[in-house]
């Protein structure tokens, strides 16, 4: 990208005043400083977002969607960085377009030059049309769509009306990657690929239908055809609303999918990390990374902190899976559920919180199937600063009051964590099941530090 | 007693009225019948459904919806819904109606953005958006239960005490009572119908009208308990007792919040 001498001296400017302060704030730690340069850039030069993200070489994969922005960024950048390029990543989660610049920052020398060849920004949902006309991205990779704090968000349909906007207008070779399987994004690509400035667009999705989950779950938003608005047939459901359907009475239908799930491994558990894995693939495979280095790299795939993370605790093993919304506590609990079926581990620890990242609403637990889960036996220790919600929640599940599993209530999160991990056999792990505050609470009894 | 009881409850709209948790009511109405021993079906009310279908139902359930579903609800209620919803209340039927729902047994609302939709006008309130850029009504809720007979019921069945309702709240529109319309209740904390005047829902016959979600029965199970004894009441017309449960999980739930939001 040209960028005129003015220019150059006002980025140049930007830049420097905003990394002096990042560097003043880290020396005297006075916070970790993931937005505040970017705040501080931004005043000082308003295309500031604009101007470093073309700098990077092979340009910026935006990842977007509800769930699992973390882990497939994540997997994202351990294949590019496996196949030896330079990568940018905003992997402290700071998603808001503060943040965005925060990070380019952290990798930008101090007369504005940026030196990377891929950029991997995870953004917020509500962000993305803002950020996409300035990032004009190689790739965006839309995941998938559930209901989530709606107090926050608004409507499912209008997020996927903005974002198809957003990418719509922009004049560039961006390519759409999205998930197949939801037919409110199959639907936003079919448009976008036959738009006035017509976009690629690659689906992916499962090809198992050994996978399908018995019934729709409650808790579906995008069960009617975004095109006609008719209740959509299924074939079979593989996580929430996403899975085989066609439209009864339109012409709408499933795209063709760009990747056989059935040839590919997953990383971590549960089928919403196949969903993520199938992603990842999905770019990696359109960039021309090889199979080989795309599979080393699932196989040696580590965690981020709380998303299925496994840890050590005074001997025994635990494992962390966060839960934000009614989609993901189904699938946390499946999960959990498969791994109690196949051996015998049955104590779980939920913990639910309601601060400002949790959302202050708890009332989404009640559009969570949980019946299954308890009434399979076991025990669940419950807590958090909603420990009797999440307990109420739980003991309506039960069929008899008498059985299902051991409700547990433990108001202290450290007692909660001891008392499960005491009813945990050393042979057997213990899943851990927190919102996203309660995680970072978790995390830090756990490993004794704070991450944030 | 050696006949099984039966309710049947009916659910309005179950997938586009459910946003807010809110079948944890129809759950908790479920479950605290059946572990008494009593025989319940749900029966979903839903767009296909023929009007009549309501007369077949002790108890009415319904939840809140987005802007667009409440709107397809709303076209979908006018007419002979409506008029069937009507008449199932106003001959005594058990109801509750939380988050969004009371606005549609209203005259009207009046979204924030788009155009004003009709209601069932059942109760005498309207709704007013007061446009998306004011801030919506959200947090925790108490309120005390004041409709004169309801609170009265509820006092009984509680052995005495005030019947105090701890939910959640998250609403744009504000509700206005008319001068037919008996107020559920009056807020102690929180905002309640329209962060004015005072009011929380609305009560009509044995309808229970409000904005508090959480959802609402699970923690305030008494609600429940008076839906269940009326309806089973007016069905075999002769006095029912219910075998108490243990709420302690409730007790908790409820003395949790009343503390942090420092109510005595």
């Amino acid at each position: 990208m040209q960028i005129n001498l003015l220019d150059r001296i006002r980025l140049g400017i930007a830049v420097f005043a905003a990394k002096t302060i990042t560097s003043t704030i880290r020396t005297f730690k006075l916070g970790a400083a993931s937005v505040l340069p970017g705040t501080i850039g931004k005043r000082l030069h308003p295309q500031i977002l604009t101007m470093l993200s073309q700098q990077i070489k092979y340009g910026v994969i935006v990842v977007a969607g509800t769930n699992g922005k973390t882990t497939t960024s994540l997997l994202l950048r351990d294949i590019l960085e496996k196949d030896g390029w330079k990568v940018v990543h905003n992997e402290a989660g700071a998603n808001l377009v503060n943040g965005l610049i925060t990070t380019l920052l952290e990798n930008t020398s101090l007369t504005g030059k940026l030196k990377a060849d891929y950029g991997i920004l995870e953004v917020d949902e509500n962000v993305i049309p803002i950020v996409i006309p300035q990032l004009k991205p190689k790739y965006v990779l839309a995941l998938n769509l559930f209901r989530d704090q709606l107090d926050r968000y608004g409507e499912v349909d209008t997020i996927t009306y903005r974002w198809g906007k957003a990418i719509a207008e922009l004049d560039g070779d961006t390519i759409l990657v999205t998930n197949g399987d939801d037919p409110a994004l199959a639907h936003l690509g079919q448009q976008l690929a036959a738009g006035a400035k017509p976009k690629q667009v690659k689906y992916f999705g499962l090809s198992e239908p050994e996978l399908y989950l018995d019934e729709i779950p409650h808790a579906v938003d995008s069960i009617y055809c975004p095109s006609c608005g008719t209740a959509l047939e299924y074939k079979g459901v593989y996580l929430s609303h996403q899975g085989d359907f066609d439209c009864p009475k339109c012409d709408f239908t499933k795209s063709k999918l760009s990747i056989d799930s059935k040839q590919w491994p997953q990383v971590l558990i549960g089928v919403y990390n196949k969903y993520n894995t199938l992603a990842a693939i999905t770019v990696m495979e359109s960039i021309g990374i090889s199979t080989q280095v795309i599979l080393d790299t699932i196989t040696n795939f580590q965690a981020a902190f709380g998303r299925s993370e496994e840890l050590v605790y005074n001997g025994k093993k635990v494992r962390i899976l966060l839960t934000k919304n009614p989609a993901s506590m189904n699938e946390t609990i499946r999960a959990v559920s498969q791994v109690k079926q196949a051996g015998n581990e049955a104590v779980s620890l939920m913990v639910l919180n309601d601060r400002t990242p949790d959302g202050t609403d708890v009332s989404w637990i009640w559009d969570v199937d949980t019946e299954k889960f308890v009434n399979s036996g076991g025990t669940i220790v419950v807590s958090g600063d909603r420990v009797y919600d999440m307990a109420l929640r739980l003991e309506y599940s039960k069929i008899d009051r008498d059985k299902g599993c051991k409700i547990i209530v433990k108001e202290d999160l450290k007692d909660a964590i001891d008392t499960a991990l005491e009813l945990t056999a050393t042979t057997e792990t213990l899943h851990i099941i927190p919102t996203y505050s309660a995680m970072l609470d978790v995390r830090e009894i756990l490993t004794g530090k704070k991450i944030l | 007693m050696t006949q099984t009881l039966e309710l049947k409850i009916g659910w309005l709209y179950p997938t586009l009225m459910s946003t807010y948790g809110d079948r944890g009511n129809v759950i908790a109405i479920q479950q605290r019948a059946q572990w008494r021993g009593i025989n319940v079906e749900v029966v979903p009310y839903d767009r296909d459904s023929e009007p009549d279908l309501i007369h077949q139902v002790d108890i009415m359930a319904g939840g809140g919806a987005q802007d667009r579903q409440q709107e397809i609800v709303m076209r979908d209620l006018a007419g002979a819904k409506a008029a069937a919803i009507k008449a199932k209340l106003d001959a005594g039927a058990p109801g509750v109606f939380t988050c969004g729902s009371p606005q549609l047994l209203g005259k009207f609302y009046e979204p924030g953005l788009g155009e004003k939709i009709e209601g069932m006008n059942i109760i005498d309130l309207e709704t007013k958006h007061p446009g998306i850029d004011t801030q919506r009504c959200i947090g925790n809720v108490v309120f005390e239960i004041t409709a004169k007979r309801l609170a009265a019921e509820l006092t009984e069945l509680l052995g005495g005490q005030k019947p105090l309702i701890v939910g959640f709240e998250n609403h744009g529109g504000r509700t206005f009572l008319g001068p037919n319309a008996e107020a559920l209740g009056k807020v102690v904390k929180g905002y309640g119908n329209n962060a004015t005047d005072g009011t929380e829902g609305a009560f009509y016959h044995n309808a229970i009208a409000t904005y508090s979600h959480g959802p609402l029965i699970p923690k305030n199970p008494f609600i429940a308990d008076w839906m269940i004894k009326t309806a089973l009441q007016n069905k075999y017309q002769t006095e029912i007792d219910l075998a108490p449960l243990d709420d302690s999980l409730a007790d908790r739930a409820r003395a949790a919040m009343l503390k942090r939001l420092e109510i005595n």
